[in-house]
Order: structure tokens, then sequence, then C-alpha cells
């Protein structure tokens, strides 16, 4: 195997191994000190692994792992993210028993979220998805109030529906492949000859749409994000949504395209960026109002999606990743932030403040941060017609949603003490806030084709700036209406399903009901001789 | 091709299935002679030894590379009596084996945590009880003849039926005896179909059977009596009246017995029935309603586990749900001219789902026997917390509950994937959303107990007595065994198919 190979295969097994060593005692003492060097495998394999890295385990294994340039770029951002939020976690969660838990959980979701990124074969995928998925609930119910508890529920219900919608597509896909478990790059090739095409893309949107959390799935979203600890939301809302992004990438024909499908995953995408941002206004925690911000960024990347699988444009998933990478280490950091402005006041709050509004207005693309990078990458694909257009007003949306998160957060810190969050915390945010700018810069060129000099003419700058300035004015507007804020409540929608309560009870006790009828000597005698009756039917009629 | 070998060659390993089979029995007959005093250490000796013999088995089956047959004092069928082992029952023969074990050192040191009463008439008749429904497996598992297979059935009714009510209160006896009329109800339906084949065709043997030309109704109603007697003692949906009383109500080492083997029996002869004796066309329909049941046994019964309140009935449900994975396997498993059933994927599927429920149910009764030990109760709604004074245990039903999920990497998520294929190149869509559903509400009800196991409540959860280690690890064993089954390929599994004859077209009438 060669050193790339092995790089591969320890970025997921490290944390694995971390989290089995956990068994004993004094590796359990030290292990929320050594988070930040489970994903450090990753990193290495990120950075100097080859394009097309491929290993091969064999039966009873059967994994494949590789490296293509998306999973990279993602890989290396989704890192990067983790072990800083795994050193900014070793001093914000403290030396509690539930530490321990907490640590075991997250490196088994840290494994599952890294390994998305690198495998190749369909079963191993689908393991690390679930892996993810599933370890995540540990997360989110950590601190064990009643509203982590409800958000843990609504995200394992709606967790296991995205692994159902999954299972069912992925064994539609391998049911026409002679290999029982080919790689995803074989079936996706072969998806658009597939007489089950049609629910088989269905099946995937759904199932990853969820992870996403494209509108109208996004309900788990603002639950489970701000409910888990600080750091964990970090992961949250950084990296373990992207493992939606690198599903639609790796499954989804882009060589072949689907024009239907793409003009879906727009439509759908729209909706969520322009939903996201305007139940985001109305709500009045932090972090709540950053998880709104995810979901209407996960609608833009839906949006670049479903251009690329429009156009047929396979280049297009580059661009996707690049933007992924740039939401993961900017929501990351504003996460980190959140934590860090609750713990910082007096002199040191303003300089916070201050970094905190850059990265916040990153995301509606302030001119030289990432997003802007980001965003003038992807304006070629995204043409220059209508599309282009409601794309940047979605921007100027997300200038608004991050106004007023600025402000939330401002707001809350004005009553802090004159304290200042302890250096440990400090330096891994600034890490993640430096990589931010850092490596979409340095990963401009190659991925928009154009020198970084093109960055700085008028023309680009003024693309960047009006959508600020609609946001800014549309902030000017939302401000003046007190009504607004907690008008909807967190998970929007989800109240909904509380409507449906009632009739879900009916039927679950009906079935109670029937239960006790069937379980009854008569009625059990007769269905003895009805399916007696039935089966010589049956058997007779098939003689 | 001959279907079946119509005359029995004894192999030479075929002697260890008769050890198999009289093992249990002699360990029997030794307890009795040695009083209850010596009841513990010969049940143990035993199950060493029927371990043993399970690998040599399972070893002597991979060195021949076809079916183990030994023909009792050289009579051939239909005067003698033929053992046959072929794959699928020598992967039987096994996971009894590996089951039968575990829940043995369970009950033993769940004995030796009460001194008092271990040499007591309970636990002397745990042990005659578990040798007994051991033995009688076995016999179901090689069996070659109907009326051998009917007394094997019968012994293993009488040795489960008092398994239930050990405790000796008034609800487990009322529960044992439901059981007791139920099953004796099926038994003599297939009493019942037993003599119309016997006076039809003048043998039970099954290989001559499947050679037996069956014109006339007389074949078709014998065989739906059988096989709806053999639906009642497997409790599948709408019969199921008897089990989660029975299986809730038993103590936990005999829950696990009762729940991961002992309704498998019937299963297995259903699948002999369908596949061995009844000739391939005959079956379609019949596959189609065994079907529809399973799927609403499925549906209906994950339903109601998920509505119960107490750990142990959840588990019985759950059970009832389970099996009914193992019907839907009739109308996907038809196969073709080229490919027999146990060519196909389902073959391996419905095998890999009936063991590895079999580990998965016997590690969750054998975790929740010991909860029930530690707190004294088992509603799941106070056991908040359970995780942290039991950890092995809670590890052993989340594990447990993976495979029942059929989530990766578990053999219960190799079983509802290949299962699921077959669904989807067969086109049977409902199938395909019925196994998705029960995933699905499957993982709604050990959600719901691992979410207790995970919780931190203000005042912990203490247990009222010190539980040893070794009482959790035999769960946790058989837990982490129901996982490995996840590395088995993702096609046919050869190992199933030995000794099954690879052509169906010369039984075709």
């Amino acid at each position: 195997m060669s050193a790339s190979g092995l790089l591969l295969a320890a970025a997921v097994q490290v944390p694995l191994a971390m989290a089995a060593c956990c068994l004993s005692p004094g590796f359990r003492r030290r292990v929320p000190f050594l988070l930040a060097f489970a994903p450090v495998p990753a990193l290495l394999a990120a950075f100097f692994s080859p394009d097309g890295a491929f290993v091969f385990f064999p039966n009873p294994f059967r994994m494949t792992l590789t490296l293509d340039r998306p999973g990279a770029i993602l890989l290396g951002g989704a890192a990067l993210l983790w072990s800083a939020a795994g050193a900014f976690a070793a001093l914000y969660m403290g030396r509690k028993p539930a530490t321990i838990r907490f640590a075991v959980w997250w490196l088994l979701t840290l494994a599952g979220s890294l390994g998305v990124f690198i495998v190749g074969d369909v079963v191993s995928f689908y393991l690390v998805y679930t892996l993810a998925s599933l370890a995540a609930y540990g997360l989110i119910v950590h601190e064990q109030t009643a509203s982590a508890h409800r958000a843990g529920v609504v995200y394992v219900v709606l967790a296991l529906f995205s692994e159902a919608f999954l299972l069912l597509a992925f064994v539609m896909l391998a049911a026409t492949h002679p290999d029982a478990n080919p790689l995803i790059r074989d079936v996706a090739a072969t998806l658009p000859a597939s007489p089950m095409r049609e629910s088989i893309v269905a099946l995937l949107i759904l199932g990853f749409g969820l992870k996403m959390g494209l509108v109208p799935l996004h309900i788990w979203l603002p639950l489970a994000h701000p409910a888990a600890p600080m750091p964990a939301s970090a992961v949250l809302s950084g990296v373990v949504v992207k493992a939606g992004v690198i599903g639609l990438i790796r499954f989804l024909p882009f060589e072949a395209g689907l024009p239907i499908w793409g003009t879906v995953l727009i439509a759908v995408g729209l909706v969520t960026a322009y939903y996201g941002v305007a139940i985001g206004v109305t709500q009045t925690r932090a972090k709540t109002i950053l998880a709104y911000s995810t979901v209407s960024q996960m609608g833009l990347l839906a949006v670049l999606l479903g251009v690329g699988l429009e156009n047929a444009d396979p280049g297009g998933t580059m661009l996707v990743a690049y933007y992924a990478v740039h939401h993961t280490l900017v929501k990351g950091a504003l996460f980190l932030a959140v934590g860090i402005l609750a713990a910082t006041g007096g002199a040191r709050l303003r300089p916070a403040l201050l970094l905190t509004a850059i990265l916040a207005l990153s995301l509606g693309g302030m001119p030289l941060t990432s997003g802007a990078l980001a965003k003038l990458a992807t304006k070629p694909v995204l043409g220059y017609g209508a599309l282009s257009y409601v794309m940047s007003l979605a921007g100027a949306g997300s200038t608004l949603l991050m106004l007023h998160f600025l402000m939330t957060v401002a707001r809350d810190a004005r009553r802090n003490p004159d304290a200042s969050a302890p250096p440990g915390q400090f330096l891994p945010w600034l890490v993640v806030a430096a990589a931010s700018l850092i490596i979409p810069w340095s990963l401009y060129p190659a991925i928009a084709g154009e020198p970084v000099q093109s960055l700085f003419q008028a023309e680009a700058l003024w693309k960047l700036l009006w959508p600020m300035i609609v946001g800014g004015l549309a902030m000017l507007i939302v401000s003046r209406l007190p009504k607004l804020r907690g008008a909807v409540p967190e998970g929007d929608i989800v109240v909904l399903a509380k409507a449906g309560g009632p009739s879900l009870n009916r039927l679950l006790l009906g079935v109670q009901r029937a239960d006790t009828t069937l379980r009854r000597w008569p009625v059990a005698g007769l269905g003895l001789l009805i399916i007696t009756a039935l089966l010589a039917g049956a058997l007779m009629l098939g003689a | 091709m001959t279907p079946l070998d119509a005359a029995h060659v004894a192999t030479p390993g075929g002697f260890l299935l008769v050890l198999a089979v009289m093992l249990p029995v002699i360990a029997v007959l030794l307890m009795l002679a040695f009083g209850p005093r010596q009841t513990r250490h010969i049940a143990l000796a035993t199950l060493a030894a029927g371990l043993l013999v399970a690998i040599a088995i399972v070893a002597e089956l991979l060195r021949s590379g076809d079916a183990l047959t030994y023909v009792v004092g050289g009579w051939q069928p239909p005067l003698g009596i033929a053992l046959r082992a072929d794959g699928t029952s020598v992967a039987m023969l096994a996971m009894t084996a590996l089951v039968i074990a575990a829940t043995g050192f369970f009950a033993y040191a769940q004995q030796r945590l009460d001194p008092a009463t271990s040499h007591g008439r309970a636990p002397t008749s745990f042990w005659i009880l578990l040798m007994a429904v051991w033995s009688a497996l076995n016999a179901i598992f090689v069996g070659e003849d109907l009326f051998n297979l009917y007394v094997a059935l019968e012994l293993l009714t009488f040795a489960a039926v008092p398994l239930v009510c050990l405790d000796g209160r008034a609800e487990t006896i009322a529960a044992a005896l439901r059981y007791l009329m139920f099953a004796l109800l099926g038994s003599l339906l297939y009493l019942l179909g037993t003599a119309l084949i016997y006076g039809s065709f003048g043998t039970l043997d099954i290989s001559l059977l499947s050679e037996a030309s069956v014109e006339g109704p007389v074949f078709p109603v014998a065989l739906a009596l059988m096989i709806v007697g053999l639906l009642a003692k497997a409790a599948l949906f709408p019969l199921h009246l008897w089990l989660p009383p029975a299986h809730a109500g038993a103590p936990a080492a005999a829950s696990a017995v009762l729940s991961a083997l002992v309704i498998k029996a019937p299963f297995f002869l259903i699948l002999r029935l369908v596949l061995d004796v009844a000739p391939p066309q005959t079956a379609t329909y019949a596959g189609q309603l065994l079907a529809i049941l399973g799927a609403a046994s499925i549906l209906f019964c994950s339903v109601m586990a998920l509505r119960q309140a107490r750990l142990k009935l959840m588990i019985a449900y759950s059970t009832v749900a389970q099996i009914g994975y193992l019907f839907i396997v009739f109308p996907l498993a038809s196969g073709s001219e080229t490919l027999p059933p146990w060519g196909t994927i389902v073959w391996t599927g419905g095998a890999l789902q009936l063991v590895s429920h079999a580990l998965a149910k016997a590690a969750m009764f054998l975790a929740a026997g010991a909860i029930a030990e530690a707190f004294g109760h088992d509603r799941i709604a106070d056991l908040g917390g359970f995780g942290r004074a039991l950890p092995i245990s809670a590890a052993a039903f989340g594990l447990a509950g993976l495979s029942l999920m059929g989530i990766p990497p578990s053999g219960g998520f190799i079983a509802k994937c290949l299962l699921l294929t077959a669904a989807v190149i067969g086109g049977h869509p409902w199938l395909a959303a019925t196994i998705l559903a029960g995933g699905l509400l499957a993982g709604g009800y050990v959600f719901r107990v691992v979410d207790r196991a995970l919780a931190t409540p203000t005042i912990p959860l203490a247990p009222r007595k010190p539980i040893p280690r070794r009482l959790e690890l035999a769960a946790l064993v058989l837990a982490v065994a129901a996982v490995l089954l996840g590395l088995v390929p993702l096609q046919p599994f050869a190992l199933l198919q030995i000794g099954r004859p690879n052509s169906l077209t010369a039984v075709a009438p």
C-alpha cells in the first residue's frame, strides 16, 4: 500500500481506534485533549495525497478509499475544522465525566463525516454515512435539556428516514450491476441508462436533501444545531451537513446530465435559500440564526448542483466543493465565535466582534473574503440571466441575515463581565478564521481559471457590493419591525407535525385495540381456520 | 440429476449428527442420575462439548463439501431413520450451539448470584429443559422424515412450555398454558397433515416425497394443514396471541432461547415443506400468502413493540415482527430453471436474517435480564441513565439493535440489503417498502431504549445489587457475533448451498 493509501486509511481508522481506546481508563482521561489530533491524518491526506489516490481493502472489509479533487478540498476543510473544534472542545467541555462520553460520540461522528469524502464504494459509503448520522445524535442530546432531547428525537427520526431513502436508492443502483458492491463512480455513470432512473434520483435527492436541510426537510437543522454544545454545533453545521453535498456530487450523473432533475434541484435550492433567510431574521438566538443561515447556504449549493446537472457540466462539482469549503470554515468559525463572544467582555470584546463581523459578512460576499471568492468563482456557471440576479439577491439575503446575527451577538455580549475567553479557545478560532481566508485564496486560480488580480477589477467589486448594499438596506427595514422578532418558532414547520399528533395517536391506539382483539382465543382460532382454507386454496390453485 | 439423494448414504462424519442430538439427552440422564448438586456442572460440560461438536460438524462440512448423512442402524428409509445436515442445517446447528452456550453461561452466572437457591427446583428444571430444547432443535435441523420431525417438534414444545413458567407466578403459568394450548392446536393440525400424507403416499421421508407424483387435492390440503400448524407454533401474525406474554414472562435466559431459537424450528420446517416437499410451482400463491402475513407481521407488531411500556414485552413483540421478514422470503426466492432458490441472494438473505436475529434477540433478552436483575423492573420509562450503571448491557443492547434495524455493519444489514435487492429486482415494490418501514419502526423502538441508556437523570439510577461483569458478558458476545455477521459477502453464500441439489427441473411433475 502506498504512503497516500496509508494516509487515507488512517483518516478513518485513527479516530475509530481512538474511540476504541476509550475502553482503557488511562486513555479515557486524556482523550479530550487528543481530539484535536484525530483528524490530522485526514488533513495530511487532503494536502499530500495525489489526485486519484486509491486503496482497496479486500473481503471481508470490501472497502475502497479514493480521493479526487472535490473530495480533497472538502476533506481538507472539514479536517481542519474538526481539529480546531476539537481543541476548542477540550477546554470548552471541561473535566466532567460526561466529557468522555462526548469525546466518544465526537470521534465516531468525525470518522464517519470524514469518511464520506473518501470512500469509493457504495456499501462503505452507506456505512460511514450512517456512522456520521447516528453518532451525531450523541452530540446533539449531550446537554440533556428538554429542548436538546426534542431536537434529538426529531433528528433521529429524520436521519432514519434519510437512511431508508438512501438504502433503497443504493440497492436500486447496485441492482443492475454484476458486482454486489460496485464503485460509486460506476453506478453514477450507468444511472442515466437505468430503468429505475427517476425513482433513484428522487430517492437520492430526498435522502441527501434531508441531510443538507433542503426545505421542507430542514426542520431538524434549526433544532439540532443550537441544542448541541458550541464546538459540536460548529462541526454539525460546518461539516456534517456536507455529507449530503458530497453524496449528491458523487452519486448524480454530472457527466451525462439530467436536465429535468437539474431544474428541480435549482427550484428547491432557491426556495431553501430564501426561506432560510426569511425565517432566520425572525429568530432571536444567535445559534438558531446561524442554523437558518446554513439552511439558506445549503440552498445555494443545491442551486449550483442543479445547474451542473442541467448543463451536464462535471466541472461544476469543483465549484460546489469550493463553495462548500468556504461555508465549512466560515460557519464553523462563526459558531466558535458565538462561544468566544459569550465569554468575552471589556477591551477584548471589540476586536473579537470585528473578526466575527468579517466572518459573518463573508457569507454575504464581502469583497476580499472567501465568500467573495466563492461567489465570483461560481458566477460564470450561473450565466448572466435571471438566475444570476436571483442568486445575487439571495446573497443580499445572506447579508441581511448576518447583520441580524451580528446585532444579536453584540446585544448578547453587552452584559458580559470584563473577562476573556481562554487562549486555548481563542487560538483554534483564529486558526479557522485564518484558514477560511487562506484556503480559498490559494485555490482560487486553479478553480476559477483566472488570476487573483481579476478580483480587484471594479466590475467584480460592483458585482459583490450591490447585493451587500441591498442587504444593508433591507436590514434597516427589518430592524424597524419589532414584531418580527420571535414571530416564528425554532424549527418553523415542525409545529405542523403536532397537528398530526392526534390522528397518529388514534392510529396507534387502533393498532393496539386490533392487537387485543386478534389475541383473543375465538378470533385466533378463526384466524387459524381461515388461513388454513386460504393456504389450501392457494396450494391447489398452483398445482 | 437426482433431486435429493434417493438412497441415503452415510458419510464419514455422519455420527456427529447423532452426537449433536444425543449429547443433551445423555446430559439430562446424567442430571437425573446425579441429582441437583451436580446439575450445573454437567450442564456446563455439555455446553462445551456441544459447542465442540457443532464446530466439528462445520469443519466436516467444509472439508467434504457435501452434506453430512447418517442412517440409523443402516436401515434405509422408509423403514429406517436418516439424519442429514446440508449447509443450511449446519448453519442452524452452529447458531443453536452458540446461542445455547451463551445463554447457559448467563444462567450459570445468574444462579451464582443467589447461592441459596442455586440448587433449587427452578435452576435444576431449567438445565434439564434447556438440554431437552437443544436436543429437539438439533433433531429438527437434521431430520429427514416428517414423523420424526413431528416427534422432535413435540419434544420442543413440551420442553419450551415449562421454561415459560419456571418462576411459578400465576401470570406466567397462565401465559404458559396459553402457549401450550395454541401449540397443541398447531401440533394437531400438523399431525393431521402428516396422517393425510402417509395415507396417500405411504412414506413420510422428505426425499422420497419430493419425487412422488402429487395429483389430487389431498396433498395441498395436507400441506396447508401442516404449514398452518407450524405457523401457530412460529407465532406469525395474526397467530401470535401466545407469544408476547410467554416470552416476556419467562426468565431472561429462557426468553432468549425461546425467542431466538424455538420459534425458528417451525419456520425451518415450513421452509423444508415449501421448498423440498411441495412441487415448485404449487408454492407460488402460497408463498405470496405467507409473504402477506409476514409483511403484516412486520408492520403491525413493530408498531406494537413501539407502544410497549415494558422492555421484555417490547423485545417479544419485536420477535413477531422480525419473524415476518423470514416469511417474505417465499415469493422472492422463486428461483428459475437455471438458478434454484438456494442459489439466490434471497436464500442467503433469509438465512442471515434468521441467524442474525437469533443472535441479536438472544443478546437483547440477556441484556434485559441483566437490567431486570440490577433494577428489579424493566419499565422503559424508569430506566433513564441505565447506560452508566450497566455499560456492557447497554452496549450489547445497542449493538443488537443495530442488527435489528439493519444498520451497517451487522448481519441484519446484509440480510435486509439482500432481501431489498431481491425485492427491487423481482419487482415487488410493496415488499421493498415493507422492509424499509420495518427498519424505520425497529429504529424507533431500539432508539427508545438507547435514549434511556444515554439519559442523565438528576438522581443517577443505582442498581439495587452489584452486577458482576460475567453476567453482562454473554449478551455482549452474542451482540458482537451478530455485528460480525456483517462481514459475510454480499452474494449467495456458498456454505448455505452445500448439499442442496443444484437444479429443480427433475422435481417438476
